[in-house]
């Protein structure tokens, strides 16, 4: 963990800027420390040199006096003048020495004292020098006189060679004080150097490893840049859309190479420009395109265009145009956007809606054949019913035995019909019209249904029972519809040696059961249940069942139109529900309705 | 206010001749002492309403499909006219659409009757339909007892 934060650390090149800051600052300190300490070496050698040098002048000076009193002696013994070549009279050589250690002691002051000091004793030396001559010189050599002279001499040049030695040691002190401290500057600055030549060292191999890896990852970066690209140019082409830019700065367009293909042309075959692509745009559209997009351009608005290209072979196609503004990487305005081929999707929509309008107009011949059938059709038979009522209530008498047969046949039949057209009004019923879903309560509906029915029910003897039902969203007349087939079957369908039981009730959902790609579970949907004890039947019809116009052999006892499930399976339908049977001959069956929860 | 005891005056306009015999027909036979006046269609039925002279009828019934003047645009006529305002209409048809209940519900009819099929039913229906005792029969209001059966 600590090395990644590290190497975080070390990737991050605001962190690294600081490090690096400070690495310069320290060899600059560490620079300007081994400066300081070259100059003070280079002083202190100035001082040892120095010092080395004023000891050599005074001794030359010390020299020079032994040697003058040499020669005097000499002289004062060989009286040979040559000895005496104006070396007294003049201090000659002196003079440039103590010029030389003048300039030597100069900026120490305790020095320049002595020298001063050495002046004067000098001077008194050479004064002692000339008495010494001129005694020496004489006519009447005194030599006690000279004798003691010579002493005072001899003794003067004690004390002055001891003053100069003392001079001396004392430089010479300075010099080993220097010297030493020299050594220690010397190791200083040795120290300093490797220092810095280490730091700047490793300054420069981080300085190095950085930018290594820092254009690692920039070519890392530059390739995936380079791949996505690629990539996307494909995915252009593929998907077939192109994309283009606008830079509102500078006035330029710039159009992807398959923005070119889309309208039948090789990639940048032209400048983009407004002006170019407008020759290709349809000239019907071209007045809405172009004022769109130059709206666009002053309220930086996106725009969402479709409009058509003529292709420079003719063809027309249709193109999705969609841009927006935003800013590019250096601050310029600029409005980028996609055109999208919807050529295939616009001919399909223009089929579809074709399709639907025809479908609309043959649902209208449909619903006039239907309301002549229901309604136009009802009013004939009505009459026949009538009629047929008629002569059977009055004149039944004159009519034979066999010609009551066939009235009694004729009535059958007509009321057959009379409740096939019924059925068929009302599955059109469940087709068409406006489905308003409302909440329903179930409890309510099924007693009105029986309230309907209660003569049928009185007939049949039959027992209804009706458990709690939940309130519904659902269309209220196509339930009622609904509960009404539903009850009616199980009053038709009844055994003939038993009453017929009924019961209406709600379950809950235990094991989920699959029905068309949909889980029906206990969340989502009610199980409504009719259940009787009727005659039955065989298991394997039980989709058969709800198939329209399909009836079970049942033989004459039976009638019905074979209409009433088919009703009740449209219904549900409607309501986004399923409808499943189980049942069993001489038994009874169990019709389950399962209905959405939620709307 | 049209009192109960008066024989009640009874209106039918329907444009099928079978249909208003069966209608005369059936209420000959209940025997109920009324008086029954026969139109052909709507126009006939509005002209003789126009009127100001007539007794006010008890009770019309209106049939729906009619030439000249259909059941629907007498039903609004008459209920725009307060003169009308006691008459009770049942509508007589044989149109059991939800369409028709709905929209004769709405422009005030007091009760929809689909004509029956059978002769005795029909007389059944008609002695019920006239034992109605109107004022306090809230079908104005009530959809559920507007669509009337037996």
């Amino acid at each position: 963990m600590k090395n990644i934060k590290l190497l975080k650390l070390y990737k991050n090149s605001e962190i690294f800027k600081i490090a690096l800051g400070i690495a310069i600052a320290v060899v600059c300190y560490i620079a300007s420390v081994f400066y300081t300490q070259m100059r003070s070496l280079d002083s202190s050698v100035n001082l040892i040199a120095n010092a080395t040098e004023t000891q050599l002048e005074l001794e030359k000076v010390l020299s020079i006096i032994s040697i003058y009193e040499t020669n005097l002696r000499t002289y004062i013994i060989t009286k040979d003048e040559s000895y005496l070549e104006n070396r007294f009279l003049r201090k000659g050589e002196i003079e440039s020495n103590l010029k030389e250690i003048d300039k030597l002691v100069a900026n120490n002051p305790t020095r320049v004292k002595d020298v001063k000091r050495l002046k004067g004793l000098i001077e008194y030396r050479f004064a002692l020098f000339r008495e010494t001559l001129l005694l020496a010189k004489s006519k009447n050599p005194n030599s006690a006189a000279l004798n003691a002279k010579l002493q005072e001499s001899n003794d003067f040049t004690e004390i002055m060679k001891n003053f100069v030695y003392k001079t001396i040691n004392a430089e010479g002190d300075k010099v080993k004080i220097h010297n030493d401290n020299h050594q220690f500057e010397l190791e200083d600055s040795m120290i300093s150097a490797f220092l810095l030549v280490i730091l700047s060292l490793l300054i420069l191999l981080l300085s190095f490893n950085k930018m290594n890896v820092d254009i690692a990852e920039l070519k890392k970066t530059n390739d995936e840049l380079k791949f996505l690209n690629r990539s996307f140019n494909n995915a252009e082409k593929i998907a077939g859309f192109g994309h283009w830019k606008i830079n509102l700065e500078k006035d330029t367009y710039t159009y992807s190479d398959n923005f070119f293909r889309l309208i039948g042309l090789e990639p940048q075959s032209f400048t983009p420009s407004l002006e170019n692509i407008s020759k290709y745009i349809h000239p019907d559209d071209l007045e809405y395109v172009t004022r769109m997009h130059m709206d666009s351009l002053r309220t930086h608005k996106p725009t969402s265009l479709m409009y058509r290209f003529v292709l420079p072979d003719g063809e027309i196609k249709y193109i999705m145009s969609v841009g927006s503004f935003t800013k590019n990487g250096k601050g310029e305005s600029v409005k980028t956007g996609v055109n999208y081929d919807m050529t295939d999707q616009f001919k399909k929509t223009i089929e579809l809606e074709e399709n639907n309008k025809e479908l609309k107009s043959i649902n209208e011949e449909l619903e006039s054949f239907n309301n002549i059938v229901s309604h136009d059709l009802q009013e004939p038979l009505h009459k026949i019913q009538m009629f047929i009522s008629r002569i059977e209530s009055k004149e039944m008498d004159g009519i034979s035995e066999q010609g009551k047969i066939y009235f009694s046949k004729i009535r059958t039949s007509a009321n057959k019909m009379q409740t096939l057209l019924i059925d068929l009004v009302n599955y059109s019923r469940t087709i068409k019209g406006d489905k308003v879903f409302e909440d329903t309560d179930l409890n309510g509906l099924v007693n009105q249904v029986i309230d309907e029915l209660s003569s049928n029910i009185e007939d049949k003897n039959a027992e209804i029972t009706v458990g709690d039902l939940p309130v519904v969203k659902a269309i209220s007349f196509q339930i009622e519809q609904l509960f009404i087939n539903l009850i009616t079957n199980s009053l038709k369908y009844s055994q003939e040696d038993r009453a017929p039981k009924i019961s209406i009730f709600s379950k809950n959902i235990e094991e989920n059961e699959i029905y068309d790609n949909e889980i029906i579970s206990n969340e989502k949907y009610y199980k409504i249940v009719v259940e009787d004890n009727g005659i039955g039947f065989k298991q394997e019809y039980a989709e058969k069942i709800f198939v329209l116009f399909q009836r079970l052999e049942t033989g004459s006892k039976y009638s019905g139109t074979g209409l009433g499930l088919a009703i009740c399976k449209r219904i549900v339908d409607n309501h986004d529900g399923f409808i499943k049977v189980l049942s069993e001959p001489n038994v009874g069956s169990q019709f389950c309705v399962f209905l959405p929860k939620k709307a | 206010m049209i009192s109960h005891e008066d024989s009640m005056r009874i209106l039918i306009a329907d444009d099928d001749e079978d249909d208003r015999t069966f209608f005369s027909d059936a209420m000959m036979e209940l025997k109920m002492n009324n008086n029954l006046t026969l139109f052909n269609d709507g126009k006939e039925l509005m002209d003789y309403l126009a009127n100001p002279d007539i007794m006010l009828p008890h009770l019309l019934f209106l049939d729906l499909n009619m030439p000249r003047k259909s059941g629907f645009e007498c039903l609004k006529e008459i209920r725009a006219d307060l003169r009308f305002k006691d008459v009770s209409i049942a509508i007589y048809s044989t149109s059991s659409s939800e369409k028709d209940i709905e929209e004769t519900f709405i422009e005030g009819a007091n009760i929809y009757i689909k004509k029956p099929n059978d002769f005795n039913k029909l007389k059944k229906v008609i002695k019920e339909v006239l034992n109605v005792n109107w004022q306090f029969h809230s079908s104005g209001l009530n959809k559920e007892t507007f669509f009337f059966s037996i």
